[in-house]
């Protein structure tokens, strides 16, 4: 069950607004990793490319997509082509770098995205693997270090110990779990980070986010 | 999910199903929705792809932002009037239809990716111009489109569909073979044809490269996608008239991705080889960008 497109609208879709899917699609979708793992108004972003994205990210629309997600627009939304004009004027600082190394999750279209406020920040690295299909192969919140499988759905979630069993069975009601990592926040509070095969159902959600203060699905 | 093309012909044959329906009912296991919602959402993909299609191709049609391209289907769509195409006007109405989609791509107007959005109107050329000529009802368009994704999804899981990775043969090549597999089922073909189809069609674009002007999906994308409607078209035709690749898809498949990961960075959308390379594609870069490569 290792595929990485997993519907029939990863292939045909996503509906979005040009020019390409890997490169503007895939950078929304990335950038709305960031807005989800974020979850509040940002003041700075930084946004690391490497290899084709590096390359070719100002030819494809990739700046303005990238922030386009970060703002939380999906990739269809027509306000894409303007997001970094909407951006500076909710005052966000945005930095964008070319770097000349390989990328270091091992992909020609990868991002590492810095998302700060004076209160906290978040980093990812995502990669576009084509279609506008992405993959997270790292983040960090709270100060954890994560490095999922890379395939989405992933589920982060922060939890008492104490209810981790629970929290697996009514995961595995609706998909299975190809693989977890844990992180301790204090002995009572854990970050858990989960890997899905399929989609969870909203009615598995609802149910998850009684057993946690604050869950993350990002799909 | 289904692993291999020869799987999913197959399936197809011993429950007697067409390949989009083992394509339904894959989505209804994987997503846990209802049949209609999923038909549904393809049917706003379809109605993407038709109102893209019609703003390429009406009035004046669209132009880049660069304005390096646009208005080509336009170009296409009065030649046409005039009746005198050499290629035949089936071929035309697929190549004006491919050229609409990927200039509003180009423009960045609003799209349905079949699988990417450099290859958006492969696709859609073929069954457009199918379902105008043979009068095919709206449910057979979504079949098409489904027939095509259970195809080009053992490409996307099997090898790739990026040209970061393989190329524009995993664009544009699997668009074409996604397509032809698709004209064949909704013309009343055999899955064994519908998998022929999209094997002649893959192998006849193997090795195509990736090397867009100044990075811009534009110069050569927009026009790739001709070539991908119009090969699509003839790998369908071959199928139906009983020939065969030989090499079996899935094969095909494995070579695409061998040729994908040999290929060297420069002619995987890094917009540093081949034809950005030329003396026009560096000064159309320097004009774009103020630098050279």
């Amino acid at each position: 069950m290792g595929n990485k497109y997993k519907s029939v609208f990863d292939i045909i879709g996503p509906v979005m607004i040009g020019p390409s899917s890997s490169h503007t699609a895939g950078a929304a979708r990335i950038g709305k990793v960031g807005f989800q793992l974020f979850n509040g108004q940002i003041t700075k972003l930084k946004v690391r490319y490497f290899e084709s994205f590096a390359k070719t990210h100002r030819g494809h629309g990739t700046d303005f997509a990238t922030v386009a997600g970060v703002l939380g627009f999906e990739p269809d939304d027509v306000r894409c082509p303007q997001a970094i004009q909407i951006a500076e004027k909710m005052g966000i600082d945005i930095q964008f770098i070319e770097d000349s190394h390989p990328s270091p999750i091992n992909h020609p279209n990868s991002a590492e995205l810095t998302l700060e406020n004076e209160t906290k920040k978040i980093s990812l690295m995502g990669c576009s693997i084509g279609g506008g299909t992405i993959e997270i192969r790292a983040f960090t919140i709270k100060n954890q270090q994560f490095f999922p499988k890379g395939g989405l759905p992933i589920l982060v979630l922060e939890a008492n110990p104490i209810n981790q069993d629970k929290i697996q069975n009514q995961i595995k009601k609706t998909t299975s779990i190809i693989s977890q990592n844990e992180s301790e926040l204090t002995p009572n509070e854990f970050i858990y980070e989960y890997d899905l095969t399929k989609n969870l159902a909203e009615t598995e959600l609802k149910q998850l986010r009684l057993l946690t203060h604050n869950l993350i699905y990002l799909k | 999910m289904y692993k291999s093309i020869a799987e999913l012909v197959s399936t197809a044959n011993k429950e007697n199903k067409l390949i989009s329906e083992l394509m339904i009912d894959q989505e209804m296991t994987q997503s846990g929705e209802t049949r209609a919602v999923i038909i549904e959402k393809m049917s706003t993909n379809l109605e993407v792809m038709k109102q893209a299609i019609e703003r390429g191709s009406n009035g004046e049609g669209v132009t880049s932002s660069t304005g390096l391209t646009g208005g080509d289907a336009v170009l296409l769509r009065k030649y046409r009037e005039k009746g005198q195409s050499l290629s035949g006007d089936a071929n035309l109405e697929a190549m004006q239809y491919a050229i609409a989609t990927n200039e509003v791509n180009a423009s960045m107007g609003l799209i349905c990716a079949t699988p990417t959005a450099g290859s958006s109107g492969t696709l859609p050329g073929v069954i457009f111009m199918i379902q105008k000529r043979l009068n095919l009802s709206h449910e057979k368009m979504i079949q098409a489109l489904f027939t095509s994704s259970a195809f080009g999804m053992i490409v996307a899981n099997n090898a790739m569909i990026a040209g970061a990775t393989g190329g524009c043969q995993a664009e544009v090549g699997s668009a074409s073979a996604m397509a032809a597999a698709a004209a064949v089922e909704i013309t009343g073909g055999t899955p064994e044809q519908c998998a022929e189809a999209f094997a002649m069609g893959l192998s006849n674009l193997l090795g195509l490269v990736c090397d867009p002007v100044a990075g811009l999906v534009e110069i050569p994308c927009i026009k790739r996608n001709v070539i991908g409607a119009v090969n699509a078209l003839t790998a369908a035709d071959m199928a139906l008239a009983g020939l065969s690749n030989k090499v079996p898809a899935d094969e095909v498949i494995m070579a695409m991705k061998d040729i994908g990961e040999r290929m060297p960075s420069a002619l995987r959308e890094t917009g540093v080889g081949g034809l950005a390379s030329t003396p026009t594609g560096q000064a159309i870069k320097m004009k774009i960008f103020g630098e050279t490569i």
